[in-house]
């Protein structure tokens, strides 16, 4: 049942592409949302918004939105984008509550900027890690914390996708998009930090296979507390990825756990092993549009502000995947 | 007890690699089965037409229409295509660097398919902006392309919009977008269809705005476990009460590959008010199997 509070929510996206429309979509079917504003950079996305939505500011300008009086704003630009866009919300105080698009930023030092200038911001913040939120990655983080696997040893952590398999060479779009270790890499980051907590970067290697400088696959090894050590494989270059997976293969001292975003298997010593599919693990939503995840995602973010709780991953808990990918990349130039 | 004929359709999922049971196993069957090879994959939607399914539902993509270049050159088949084919737009925004790359791309493709009757609108379109123009133009271009593609065997019974398409728009409140694609789907003598994985939203959605759902189709998931049935397989059968006019097909009977085929199909087909199933199938024994149960709910076997 979808009904949040009495009073209506403002919400401003700022980027109108895939991301802002899917998030706009689910948030608008809350009786208790309003969609207020829309800014986009692009003349095009905007002329479009204008003649399609109703009753909604569409801008360029990000300051148009003080009039709005904001509850929420969803930042939905690319990467790139996200520290000036962020700032400017965060100093202008454009809104009460914010949500990121994953990743925070495109570098810690960035993201460390962003951290520091939010903790007198009192709304709630969020970044959008939404594999937290697929029924089998929760699955696996409950049987975790219930210590089911025993002690830890090791995990092999991977996130494939085709998106960049089959374009040309020496193109710039792998460098405009940020390389994998953000795109998808930061997804089973944040997935395996939330699993093991902290974890160090011992070893990396990068591929540039589109042009230079590009990360387009890369492989790193981790240590985590208690002995564990991990390893994270990821490629935005792979074949026959329809859409991008992510996976993680746990080995503790009773047995092995194996979870991606369809199933989850847990097979542990002296017993049978054990499947769950997504579905076995009601999967369904008040109203799906593209993953079931994502409707989970921003009803938790809304329920949050209105219960006065605080919606994880926050802008803290996100620098610690950006913190992680940038070691990563700095493990792979020495 | 069981009057009414049931429909069955032959749907395209396993020729794109798709399961959302696992991934990793529609990944390798896909490449086993050899389902990417065009006549390998025409075959099977033959040998399952010679079985008793009636029609073919599709993602208009080049591999789709590869395969009804090839089926309807000897087989009489019924075409339920979905449009457009959100993934490999998708991809392309992604290859040309998000939506404004996408549109930019699409215009040209348009531009360059010849048929004047839709260049013409997209040229008039580009200039205006106009959202509900550039619909109508890219309807006429998948029209032609599934009309060109499917000579001379084909018969288009049924164009259904795509979920993502169908969601967003119920989502956003663009009543103007089904009133608009209805009545030019209606226009070209082929009935208006709708995919919605959020059945009971679209019926609340379409009452509001006095939508006659009696002329339409509507693709949407249904199984006995309530797999990607939106809120919930009780509100969803809920809300067939309200369509009892519509021409409703069930998808996703096998919720992706979980259910036994005779558990899923008792289920479906005890369901009155729907009237056709889609099913995918990815080798002759399954088509066999599968159709042999679809075939008794008929009394056929």
């Amino acid at each position: 049942m979808v009904s949040v509070a009495d009073k209506k929510m403002n919400v401003g996206i700022v980027g109108l592409g895939k991301m802002g429309l899917l998030h706009a979509s689910i948030l608008n079917v809350w009786p208790n949302v309003r969609l207020a504003g829309f800014c986009d950079k692009s003349w095009l996305m905007r002329r479009v918004a204008k003649k399609i939505l109703k009753d909604v500011l569409v801008t360029d300008e990000l300051e148009q939105f003080m009039n709005l009086d904001l509850d929420v704003i969803y930042v939905t630009t690319p990467i790139s984008s996200h520290y000036s866009v962020v700032k400017t919300i965060i100093s202008k105080r454009l809104a009460k509550h914010l949500f990121v698009e994953k990743t925070l930023t495109r570098t810690l030092s960035e993201s460390e900027d962003i951290c520091a200038l939010s903790k007198n911001y009192g709304g709630n913040t969020m970044v959008g890690y939404m594999k937290r939120f697929c029924v089998t990655f929760k699955k696996a983080k409950e049987l975790l914390d219930k210590k089911v696997l025993g002690a830890l040893r090791s995990f092999d952590a991977y996130a494939y996708s085709s998106d960049f398999a089959e374009v040309e060479q020496g193109s710039t779009l792998s460098l405009k998009r940020g390389g994998c270790l953000l795109d998808i890499g930061s997804h089973i980051s944040d997935i395996a930090l939330w699993f093991f907590g902290d974890l160090r970067v011992k070893s990396a290697r990068i591929k540039s296979s589109i042009t230079q400088g590009s990360i387009d696959s890369i492989n790193f090894s981790v240590d985590g507390s208690d002995n564990l050590s991990g390893n994270f494989d990821v490629s935005w270059v792979e074949s026959g990825y329809r859409m991008p997976e992510f996976g993680i293969v746990i080995k503790g001292s009773n047995g092995v756990l194996t979870v991606d975003d369809y199933e989850l298997r847990l097979e542990l010593h002296g017993a049978n092993p054990l499947t769950y599919y997504r579905q076995d693990l009601k999967d369904s939503v008040f109203f799906a549009l593209g993953e079931s995840e994502y409707f989970r995602e921003d009803e938790y973010f809304i329920r949050s502000i209105l219960n006065g709780d605080s919606s994880e991953p926050t802008f803290s808990t996100a620098k610690k995947v950006d913190a992680l990918l940038e070691s990563a990349r700095c493990k792979t130039d020495e | 007890m069981n009057e009414r004929k049931l429909e069955f359709l032959v749907g395209d999922n396993p020729f794109h690699g798709i399961s959302h049971l696992s991934q990793k196993r529609a990944r390798s069957r896909t490449k086993e089965e050899s389902l990417f090879d065009i006549e390998r994959a025409s075959k099977l939607v033959k040998f399952c037409l010679e079985n008793g399914a009636s029609g073919f539902t599709f993602s208009v993509s080049e591999t789709t229409l590869s395969i009804l270049e090839t089926l309807c050159q000897d087989a009489q088949v019924d075409l339920y295509p979905v449009v457009p084919y959100a993934y490999e737009y998708v991809r392309i925004a992604t290859k040309t660097g998000g939506f404004a790359g996408l549109a930019t791309k699409m215009f040209k493709q348009i531009a360059l398919s010849r048929d004047i009757r839709v260049v013409a609108p997209v040229l008039f379109c580009g200039l205006r902006i106009d959202p509900e123009t550039f619909m109508k133009t890219y309807l006429m271009y998948e029209l032609s392309r599934i009309r060109r593609a499917s000579s001379p065997n084909g018969h288009l019974k049924c164009v259904i919009l795509h979920e993502v398409v169908t969601d967003m728009a119920l989502a956003l409140n663009f009543r103007w977008l089904f009133l608009s694609y209805i009545k030019f789907m209606l226009k070209s003598n082929v009935r208006p269809g709708i995919h919605t994985r959020n059945l009971p939203f679209l019926v609340k959605k379409f009452e509001e705005w006095a939508i006659d759902t009696s002329e339409l189709a509507i693709l949407t998931p249904f199984n006995s476990i309530g797999f990607e049935m939106n809120p919930s397989r009780i509100e969803c059968e809920k809300a067939l009460q309200n369509l009892s006019r519509a021409q409703v097909i069930a998808m996703s009977i096998l919720a992706s590959g979980y259910l036994k085929p005779i558990e899923a199909i008792k289920y479906v087909a005890g369901i009155p008010q729907i009237k056709c199933i889609a099913v995918g199938v990815s080798s002759e024994r399954q088509a066999v199997e599968t159709f042999r149960l679809l075939n008794e709910q008929n009394g056929k076997c």
